[in-house]
């Protein structure tokens, strides 16, 4: 029955195809020497475009090697070689035919299992090392072997040493418990893992033939992973094959395909079976990576959608700067036409909203839209970067990333002195280098110096490694603690060598009150397998000499900032790329993994080099951002278009941020929030501290700035926010309030027009249109004086509700 | 964060990859499929026969193991304590005299007498891993194992998943979460805090009602004008954010509308002689509401004893101010839990519904075994009990032991995690359900190999 059905869809499949056949013949990968005794490989034939790879061929190929002796090549185009020599494979599709040479050396003798590139690997991809099995942190009964395979000393003892050697038997390999196991010849809680006539049985069975030696120096290096092909525009429908090789140190190629880990950035555009087959579900664009060995690779598909569209269009939209012409570049190769331009009083509002967390006045709303300068809004941009609101909503923001609240910071004037420096920084636009410079190597009093505070806030160095990385580089190194990052390159060792940068800062307590952040000139922290501290070193950095008096976090921070790290750089542009823009190039905001790539690379790249090349000033950052037509385009797509949420093809509408819908309402109705501990008329933008009481900023998502997460801020709606704006008393005792502006109204001798008409530009900054006029009229007109109130409020109430108001759009 | 673009796979250590069942779950708070707990069925996460409710009575404070569920009797004086073992309906057990009701119901209940955790012994860390099987660790906030369910099973009967009453538990002195949030599961999956008190005479659920100065008319008005203003921003109707704002507006307006909500929040509605069976006080008349909720679809109820151990008579009970002394296990605490357990298990049991309901009622840590000078008992997280109840669980069972001293278990040790796993186990969660957490790192609802305690079923 599947197969049928499998039969079906494939004879589409050929259908579709005839189309793309017409394009050149491609054969990867471009050049391959075999170098084992019964060593296979793949090859990949497919159509291109002027080398771009765009499918695979779909009719009927004809493999064929010119000596079989030397390397047969099966129907699927997967080769085995079998004696040394050089040979030629051809695959012929109807007329046309494609060649490759290839070159075998080394098959004399039987290959030899390596523990590290040919154990290992199996007993990963077949389940046996993975979390849910032996890979657990506590094992499985009692067989316990290391994450995914990384500790091959420790493994290679566990299998060879611990129950009483019951595991391997080399003198009767066959009766290995090791294999006997995920046979299921003996009970085995996970099944059956593989049969006797597999490839990973014939290693692991090799392997204990050979004497299960364990990891030695002479193991050839695996250096790198690759993806072939190496990017790709499929149309949907389309399965596809991937090859993924193992480079080594020698040279050697193999092909790895069979034992890889693949995974999908976007599995709504392309999901990717196990065994490495893409199938393109719709247009967009994804990601499809491959982790083998601790080492990971990917490749980037682009799936056009159907209709084109025509070259024209990116040359007549709005192209204001360098951030557009690569949005184009990317829309383009998608065929996504851009949205136009929005309108005036959008412009003003997103603006405002971005930027300072406050919506325009009616007055400012109108002249802005009247005011006939061709540059008008590059002009407010420049006028919005310099208001005093603007270091409100930046300080929040930056207090947001480090964690500012009472629950870490008991002592006020500690918290006090931490948000002082950040808002000093904000006021001054200080570059963001130097900013985080001051962070990582403050010292001194508490107090007085309130960068040190970050010390108070995170006194454990793991907290402190962690959140470093976390805040300042857009990466988790968390998994690192523990076990080698399995989606990423860091290793255990590289984590205790940068945690050993924070191992010599000591807080004491301070003579005069607070704390004193002081460099001490010992103490290491201890690699808890090792047992011995790793030597200093920035993750990817040079190993750090302690010179006496010289404190390590120097050496952290020129690395930290240094234009050669990357990840300095893309952190903070993602972070205010996405403020702006409403979604990260790389989201999650804060996961800069390779695995997690950017939605747009080149743009990332210009991005940031824009901010390096202005010294790292944020303002310049946002002045590039917020000038693009990208940044101006309308939230509704391109007529005739469907919805783009990824590439900036249109504005991405969201939710205002809790602190700033409740400075919204305050605004909105003329009734300011009260805050205990606060003056009046402070906004909720204004708060120091997380923890001040506030139901309603607490149901809309504020974070509580417990750890170093993106993920604290939520905008995720709940039944709690809507029953509170039903029902509750924020919004429900502004309206109400005497001081509200609804009270001018209430007078029978205002016109109903009138009164109707200052409500909508109140909320929305526009009249409204003639039938929410009269509507709104209406149930004004049908009430008695008495009523009058009560039917404001509930035309208030619909419009500070509405999605239109909710959003930023 | 928008749910459905999280990693929601669902893996299996037998080598099945059961795909993304909650990807199309996510779905559904977009109106386009069926309820995530459908697929979440069809996916083989929740087992559709086993699919049951639960109640957590949290004895906030800490109760001592000595003094209620695992007496020493031949303990000399400064470890057994005042009170004395009574017999129960049930042959094997043996419970303090503070809970005479109580112990006519032991035939429907179980005991763990070998609770410990290895954390610190201070409250929050107790009430994080008593509700969510886990210590947080890294500030990562995990979900209440009611958060869970509403995440996994989704609400039913048109009844939010989860309530929590009367009350979060506010600081215990720790300043550490007490995980009683749905965590990294994100907001939508918080439970209904009621946030007030049903043993007042004016009680009424905050937010779930209009207040009294919005008329039925107007809050017609309110709907419809936001209706009709909502047409003007055609652009964010395909925005799926938008629309989980909008599927929350009507989930609102439809539970303020609910006359099964509106009846299942009104305890007014029981007898004068069924209030006082409970008690008239927030825990007694709490349990009474968690009944009527559960009744009328609720999945899960948490029932906070306390909501502070400070300046309240608790189970807290070191002897001296601000916390409790001893004497109040028999003067107060005690018999305002015998009242409303012992009712709570009865009524249950005569509806039927005890079948289709666990009742776990526990503390987050136990006491130390030797009275201290003050003439109370200080925090030991090394041993403590935990009534189950109710949901399959069968009655009448005693799970492990502890020494001579109730200071160590001594038989058969369960720690938060087991039991956490337990309730999923009974309610009909597949242990190995993965849940979407910030960073890539699969989470999946107890760490593998957590066991459930399979005895008392």
């Amino acid at each position: 029955m599947i197969g049928s059905m499998r039969w079906v869809s494939l004879s589409l499949f050929v259908m579709l195809a005839g189309v793309v056949a017409a394009g050149e013949l491609l054969l990867l990968p471009e050049t391959l020497e075999l170098r084992q005794q019964g060593q296979e490989h793949q090859l990949l034939l497919g159509v291109g475009d002027g080398g771009h790879w765009t499918g695979p061929v779909t009719e009927a190929i004809q493999w064929a090697s010119s000596d079989g002796a030397i390397v047969t090549v099966d129907e699927g185009g997967k080769l085995t070689a079998h004696a040394d020599g050089e040979v030629t494979i051809t695959a012929t599709v109807g007329d046309r035919a494609i060649r490759r040479r290839v070159a075998v050396t080394g098959a004399g003798a039987p290959p030899v299992r390596s523990f590290v590139n040919d154990v290992q690997p199996v007993l990963y991809k077949t389940g046996c090392s993975t979390g849910p099995c032996h890979g657990a942190a506590s094992g499985k009964n009692g067989f316990n072997l290391s994450l995914r395979g990384y500790d091959h000393f420790r493994d290679h003892e566990v299998l060879t040493r611990q129950a009483k050697g019951r595991r391997i038997s080399t003198v009767n390999p066959a009766d290995s418990l090791f294999l006997l196991k995920p046979l299921g010849d003996v009970p085995h809680e996970g099944g059956q893992r593989f049969e006797a006539d597999s490839l990973d049985y014939r290693i692991l069975f090799d392997w204990i033939s050979q004497g299960a030696p364990g990891p030695v120096t002479s193991d050839t290096a695996f250096e790198r992973l690759e993806i072939v092909p190496a990017a790709m525009e499929l149309q949907p429908g389309v399965t596809q094959p991937l090859l993924v090789q193992a480079h080594y140190g020698d040279g050697t190629v193999r092909d790895v395909t069979r034992w890889v880990k693949f995974d999908t950035s976007e599995d709504t555009v392309a999901v990717v079976d196990e065994g490495g087959t893409v199938t393109v579900q719709k247009a967009g664009s994804a990601a499809i990576t491959a982790w083998y060995a601790s080492k990971v690779a990917l490749t980037e598909i682009n799936v056009p959608r159907a209709e084109a569209v025509a070259p024209e269009v990116y040359q007549i939209a709005a192209n204001h700067n360098y951030i557009d012409e690569r949005i184009h570049a990317k829309l383009a190769q998608l065929n996504i036409a851009p949205a136009a331009l929005c309108d005036d009083t959008t412009f003003i509002r997103r603006a405002y909203i971005d930027t300072l967390g406050i919506l325009p006045t009616p007055t400012e709303v109108q002249a802005f839209v009247e005011d006939g300068a061709a540059n008008k809004r590059v002009t407010l941009i420049d006028t919005i970067l310099g208001r005093p609101e603007f270091i409100d909503y930046w300080t929040y923001q930056w207090s947001d990333l480090l964690l500012i609240s009472s629950k870490n910071l008991k002592d006020s004037k500690e918290l006090n002195a931490f948000y002082r420096f950040v808002r000093e920084a904000v006021e001054e636009n200080r570059p963001w280098d130097a900013f985080v410079r001051d962070i990582v190597t403050a010292t001194g009093n508490t107090q007085e110096n309130g960068a040190a505070n970050y010390f108070v806030l995170h006194r454990e160095i793991p907290d402190l490694t962690e959140t470093t990385s976390q805040a300042f580089l857009g990466m988790s190194i968390t998994c690192a603690r523990c076990h080698n990052h399995p989606l990423e390159k860091w290793t255990q060792d590289q984590y205790y060598g940068f945690a050993n940068l924070f191992s010599r800062v000591r807080v004491k307590n301070g003579k005069s009150g607070g704390n004193d952040v002081v460099a001490a000139s010992f103490g290491d922290v201890l690699h808890p397998l090792r047992g011995k501290p790793k030597a200093p070193q920035p993750l990817d950095g040079e190993v750090v000499v302690d010179e006496p008096g010289k404190d390590r976090r120097f050496a952290l921070a020129t690395w930290l900032t240094a234009p050669e790290n990357p990840y300095f750089t893309r952190a903070i542009v993602n972070r205010v790329w996405k403020n702006f823009m409403g979604r990260g190039l790389v989201e999650p905001v804060d996961d800069l993994r390779l695995t997690n790539p950017a939605t747009n690379e080149p743009l990332m790249e210009a991005l940031c080099l824009d901010l390096q090349e202005q010294g790292y000033n944020l303002k310049g950052l946002m002045r590039s951002i917020m000038t693009s037509a990208a940044y101006q385009r309308a939230a509704q797509a391109a007529d005739g278009a469907a919805p783009d949420r990824i590439n900036y093809s249109q504005y991405i509408a969201r939710r205002l941020a809790a602190e700033v819908l409740l400075d919204t309402y305050a605004q909105v109705t003329g009734v300011p929030t009260e805050f205990s501990g606060y003056p009046s008329g402070y906004r909720a933008l204004q708060l120091r501290d997380s923890l001040v009481a506030s139901y309603f900023l607490d149901a809309f998502g504020r974070p509580e700035r417990r750890q170093t997460c993106s993920c604290e801020r939520t905008e995720d709606a709940s039944i709690a926010q809507t029953l509170h704006l039903a029902n509750g008393d924020t919004l429900n005792s502004k309206l109400r309030d005497e001081a509200s502006f609804l009270s001018a109204y209430v007078k029978e001798s205002v016109d109903d027009d009138v009164a109707v008409e200052a409500i909508f530009w109140r909320a929305f900054g526009r009249a409204p249109t003639p039938s929410e006029q009269e509507a709104c009229v209406s149930a004004l007109a049908d009430v008695s004086a008495e009523e009058r109130r009560g039917a404001l409020e509930d035309i208030a109430w619909a419009l500070l509700t509405s999605k239109e108001f909710l959003y930023n759009h | 964060m928008y749910r459905v673009d999280a990693e929601k796979k669902v893996h299996f250590c037998d080598g099945m990859s059961r795909r993304d069942f909650l990807h199309a779950g996510a779905l559904s708070y977009l109106g386009l499929t069926l309820p995530g707990y459908l697929q979440a069925k069809a996916y083989g996460a929740v087992n559709e026969k086993k699919e049951k409710n639960c109640i957590f009575l949290f004895m906030v404070g800490g109760p001592s193991q000595l003094d209620t569920f695992d007496m020493k009797p031949d303990a000399p004086a400064e470890i057994r304590g005042p009170y004395r073992p009574i017999r129960t309906n049930s042959p094997d057990i043996q419970i303090s005299e503070i809970f005479p009701r109580t112990a006519r119901h032991a035939d429907k209940f179980s005991i763990i007498r070998s609770m410990y955790h290895s954390g610190t012994g201070v409250h929050d860390i107790g009430h994080q891993m008593m509700q969510t099987g886990r210590q947080f660790l890294n500030g990562l906030e995990q979900p209440h194992a009611g958060c869970v369910a509403s995440y996994v099973m989704g609400e039913k009967n048109g009844m939010p998943a989860h309530v929590l009453m009367p009350r979060p538990i506010g600081p215990t002195g720790g300043n550490m979460p007490h995980g009683q949030t749905a965590g990294f599961l994100g907001k939508t999956f918080d439970p209904l805090v009621l946030n007030a008190d049903p043993s007042l005479p004016d009680f009424e659920v905050p937010d779930l009602l209009p207040p009294e100065y919005i008329s039925a008319m107007r809050l017609q008005r309110r709907q419809s004008l936001r209706a009709m203003v909502d047409q003007s921003v055609k652009q964010l109707d395909e925005n799926p954010d938008a629309r989980l704002l909008d599927e929350s507006f009507q989930q609102a307006y439809s539970l303020m509308s609910s006359e099964t909500a509106r009846e299942a929040f009104d305890i007014n509605q029981e007898s004068e002689e069924t209030r006082d069976k409970y008690g008239r006080n927030k825990f007694g008349q709490s349990c009474l509401l968690a009944r009527r909720l559960v009744e009328r679809g609720v999945r899960f109820v948490t029932v906070n004893m306390f909501e502070t151990v400070f300046n309240e008579i608790t189970w807290d009970i070191h002897g001296s101010a601000p916390f409790s002394p001893l004497e109040c296990y028999e003067d107060l605490v005690g018999p305002m839990f015998d009242k409303a357990y012992a009712s709570l298990l009865d009524e249950l049991q005569g509806s039927g519904l005890l079948e289709d309901t666990m009742v776990v009622a526990m503390g987050e840590f136990g006491r130390t075994p030797k009275i201290n000078p003050a003439g109370g008992r200080d925090h030991w997280p090394q041993a403590w009990s935990t009534l189950m109840a109710g949901g399959g669980i069968q009655g009448g069972r005693v799970i492990g032991a502890t020494d001579a001293i109730g200071a160590y278990p001594v038989d058969r040790p369960v720690t938060p995690a087991e039991l956490i796993a337990t309730v999923y186990h009974g309610i009909g969660i597949d242990l190995e359900t993965e849940l979407p957490s910030p960073g890539a790192r699969p989470v999946p609802v107890v760490d593998y190999g957590t066991e459930p305690v399979l005895e008392l079923f």
